[in-house]
């Protein structure tokens, strides 16, 4: 071990299991004068499916940034697929994680859908063969068919939204992050992403989602970091994150409503912590149905 | 989303007498001084201008903050004198003055440059002190009382207010290129980055639009304003001095035409010219050294 | 018998340049003091409609409308915008894309100037709404400094400085973080039921609409498909997810209860009357 006033330098890459490994990861800017992220540690397991929950100013985005690379942290380390970010641009990072952003229109220049589609995997040098194959698979994944040879400023916002998705998993990144994928969505297009999201675990892509839908989050993800004042302040199930109503108070958050229904009806009375309409349901049938019985 | 309170023209609030001068009459002094610059070849005249408006600066309790502003006249003066110097930008004949290996040195050159420097310092100078003391609503409605047209200033107005906004979006769409792997600079980095911004720029400008609209903007008929600066008798005497001290020097320059341009009374020696030659190239040289080395550094 | 202040009479409107039209024979009213909400998937000509409101559509936006569109008693048709934004508010959806003065005072000041009102009633009316905003103080501080709830806030504020009786938010909080919402939202029901302004809101976040809402405007293809209180609306579970449209997730579980046979009666649209009917149903205690 060094001893004495040497440091120790974090090792370039190290073997491990997890798809992201932040340590005690500090961000602060103008010279110090403003803390975005203090002391941040987070494992993050391949395949995971996890959401990030916050105000605004929480720290949620600043995370995010450290994950692909956009920051890096002040102090503390960030491994995206062992890989230390600190020692890697941007650009090489991107093919190990992707980041969706909020606002498709912030990533989309091409002349058409399909170039846009493109893009991506020819900047990380992907060869041509196999980027027809990914912009193929896409097409077909995402239902764009019909709007390959459209000006991606042509057609509506939902599918434009799909359109930006699309364009970063081209790139094929083990990880991806998605930046309030349903913000002004309606319902439908919420619907496809919620299924697009699942897809994507079920495939083992590590997906992660910031929001503040919480039926968005109730409804997918399996688990939950909330973050208040620069800080992780709960890591757990969407349930246990949901049914505490000290945190939900303290971060000015809501439960869903079905989640709220449930803690007031059958979760008092042993019952589970509900997190869909269906799953509540159940619960009720089952418990009227025993009440039958007895 | 938000950013820090700024302010788009870098005003800096304090309670100073110079901040309560009327707005109109510090753009009467930026013109006279715009104008005596840019007519005098008098070194003194120039650089007197230039100490009255650091005076003004150090009234206005915005000293420091000029200073800083002003930086941009070292690369600048470094750069004028020493191409001056070599080559300067008068008629011929050029007197020689030293030689400095196989380079000869003028001294018209010399004085030249600081002319040149002492215009744009001056003018600086004046324009930096006056905007960093009047409030930007207060500039606009200076604007309007000198009958510019309502939309007009309405759209310098709201340029400026866009502009850190800009500066934001072009990073928030660089950052979205990069990390689908887009790499540096080059011609291949401009459409990436520009047509989004663009695309972000009219969505703004549409809804804003509307949004205007809807609050009945651009109609014709009486415009009130909200904002109102009172006018002393004090502001009025500082414009008029300022226009008559404008007008004073100018007569006298065509009366005194000697006195304009000291090209020929002020000589400097050859030792002077060569020691203010080797500091400007050296200033020059580092300051281009500094700059590439920084964009070299990546963040 | 008390007048509408608004009505819509065979609204049928077309943008230029396109073939369908946006909105079809549209027919409704809204009472004064009424809090409305407009419901349906993006496309379905909800902000389309809010612009006929003050008359943005068809005069700044172009294309052809027929029909008649009353506010307040005034045909929209007669009367220019600048007119009609002294009646009408409206809000959108991007708080900053609505911002575009120095300071917050000016923004709401905004309206005012260009109804030429003299200087002393304006500064009045900017303190005063931005006090009822909840901004109370704000009057020199940048509006591109402040957080997203605020800046919406701001923008209704320069909406209210006018002194409106309809004020119209398009998705209001789309683009906010919880907080924000909450501010937005408990604005807008104050505004409803302490000041008695009639306020229709667009808006996808149907369990807020079905605590607040007096009324639910369905709209679909450019036509409006349903129209009366949340209660029957959100009953309609099915015939909403057919559209693409969600209800409050209390609706949903009546419903599913419904199907099963464990559910009489009208079914709840909010939390507190979903939580009385489930405890009864599972005996009380």
């Amino acid at each position: 071990m060094a001893s004495g006033k040497s440091k120790v330098t974090a090792p370039d890459r190290i073997e491990t299991d997890l798809a992201i490994k932040v340590e005690n990861a500090h961000y602060e800017y103008l010279a110090g004068n403003v803390v975005a992220l203090s002391g941040v540690n987070l494992e993050v397991k391949r395949g995971e499916l996890l959401g990030i929950i916050g105000q605004n100013g929480s720290g949620k985005t600043t995370l995010t940034k450290l994950l692909n690379r956009l920051l890096k942290p002040t102090s503390g380390n960030v491994y995206v697929n062992g890989l230390l970010t600190t020692n890697r641009s941007v650009q090489e990072m991107s093919a190990h994680i992707g980041y969706v952003f909020q606002n498709p229109n912030h990533q989309l220049f091409a002349r058409t859908v399909k170039d846009e589609l493109e893009f991506g995997p020819r900047n990380i040098g992907v060869d041509d063969s196999e980027i027809d194959v990914r912009v193929n698979d896409a097409i077909e994944f995402f239902g764009l068919e019909s709007y390959i040879e459209e000006h991606p400023y042509r057609v509506s916002f939902p599918v434009r939204k799909l359109v930006g998705i699309a364009s970063v998993l081209t790139m094929k990144p083990s990880i991806v992050i998605l930046d309030e994928p349903s913000t002004g969505q309606d319902h439908q297009t919420t619907r496809v992403i919620n299924s697009l999201m699942r897809r994507l675990a079920e495939d083992g892509t590590t997906v992660i989602c910031v929001s503040h839908d919480m039926p968005l989050l109730a409804d997918v993800v399996e688990r939950v970091v909330v973050m208040r004042n620069t800080e992780v302040i709960a890591d757990a199930s969407p349930r246990e994150v949901f049914a505490d109503g000290d945190l939900m108070l303290t971060t000015n958050l809501q439960a869903p409503q079905i989640t709220e229904i449930s803690l007031a009806t059958v979760t008092k009375r042993g019952g589970p912590i509900a997190l869909t309409a269906q799953e509540l349901a159940d619960d009720i049938v089952r418990r009227v149905a025993n009440r039958g019985t007895k | 989303m938000s950013m820090t309170n700024v302010m788009p023209t870098s005003f800096i609030p304090r309670q100073s007498m110079i901040h309560r001068i009327h707005p109109v009459t510090k753009m009467v002094w930026v013109l006279v001084y715009i104008v005596l610059a840019f007519t005098t070849q008098n070194i003194f005249v120039l650089y007197g201008m230039a100490l009255f408006a650091i005076g003004l600066a150090i009234l206005g309790g915005v000293f420091r903050p000029l200073l800083k502003a002003a930086y941009l006249i070292i690369p600048v003066g470094s750069s004028l004198i020493s191409l001056q110097v070599l080559a300067p930008a008068v008629e011929q004949p050029w007197t020689p003055i030293a030689e400095l290996g196989p380079v000869t040195l003028y001294g018209d050159g010399l004085y030249y440059a600081l002319v040149l420097l002492g215009r744009i310092v001056s003018s600086m100078l004046l324009t930096l002190v006056m905007v960093m003391t009047t409030h930007p609503s207060d500039l606009f409605l200076a604007f309007s009382k000198l009958k510019v047209p309502y939309t007009f200033n309405f759209m310098l107005a709201m340029t400026l207010q866009l502009i850190p906004v800009f500066q934001r979006e072009v990073g928030v769409v660089l950052s979205a290129q990069k990390s689908r792997g887009m790499k540096g600079s080059g011609f291949s980095a401009v459409l990436p980055s520009f047509v989004p911004v663009f695309v972000g720029a009219i969505e703004r400008v549409q809804q804003l639009s509307v949004s205007l609209e809807s609050r009945g903007f651009g109609s014709s008929g009486i415009k009130t304003s909200y904002r109102r600066v009172v006018s002393r008798v004090q502001d009025y005497v500082y414009a008029i001095a300022g226009a008559l001290g404008m007008i004073g020097l100018i007569v006298y320059s065509i009366l005194q035409p000697r006195l304009w341009n000291l090209s020929e009374i002020v000589v400097f020696a050859p030792e002077t010219v060569l020691v203010t030659f080797t500091i400007s190239v050296s200033i020059f040289v580092l300051v281009i050294l500094g700059a590439t080395f920084l964009s070299f550094r990546r963040t | 018998m008390t007048e509408p202040i608004l009505s819509f009479r065979n609204v049928t409107y077309t943008y230029p340049g396109t073939e369908e039209p946006a909105l079809s024979d549209i027919n409704l009213e809204v009472m004064p003091g009424e809090y409305v909400g407009i419901v349906g998937l993006n496309g379905a000509g909800k902000t389309t409609l809010g612009l006929c409101v003050n008359g943005v559509v068809p005069a700044m936006l172009g294309g052809t409308r027929t029909g008649e569109v009353v506010v307040s008693e005034l045909d929209v048709d007669e009367y220019p915008v600048r007119e009609m934004a002294k009646i009408v508010g409206m809000v959108f959806d991007n708080p900053e894309f609505q911002m575009s003065q120095i300071t917050c005072a000016e923004e709401v000041a905004l309206g005012l100037e260009n109804a030429g009102v003299d200087v002393d009633t304006m500064t009045e009316s900017v303190a005063q709404a931005l006090e009822l905003v909840g901004l109370g103080g704000f009057q020199e501080r940048s509006p591109l400094g402040l957080s997203g709830g605020q800046q919406q806030r701001l923008a209704i504020a320069a909406v209210l400085a006018m002194k409106p009786q309809v004020l119209i938010m398009d998705e209001p909080t789309s683009n906010l973080d919880p907080t924000g919402k909450q501010e937005v939202f408990g604005l807008a029901s104050t505004l409803n039921q302490d000041y008695g302004m009639t306020v229709i809101v667009i808006e996808h976040e149907v369990e807020v609409l079905a605590d607040f809402a007096d009324r639910i405007i369905v709209m679909d293809k450019g036509k409006v498909v349903m129209n009366d209180t949340p209660e029957k609306i959100f009953g309609q579970v099915d015939a909403l997810n057919k559209l693409g449209l969600r209800v409050p997730e209390a609706t949903e579980l009546a419903n599913i209860l419904e199907k099963k046979g464990l559910w009489q009666g009208p079914k709840p649209i909010r939390t507190g009357e979903a939580v009385s009917r489930v405890t009864e149903m599972m005996g009380g205690a």
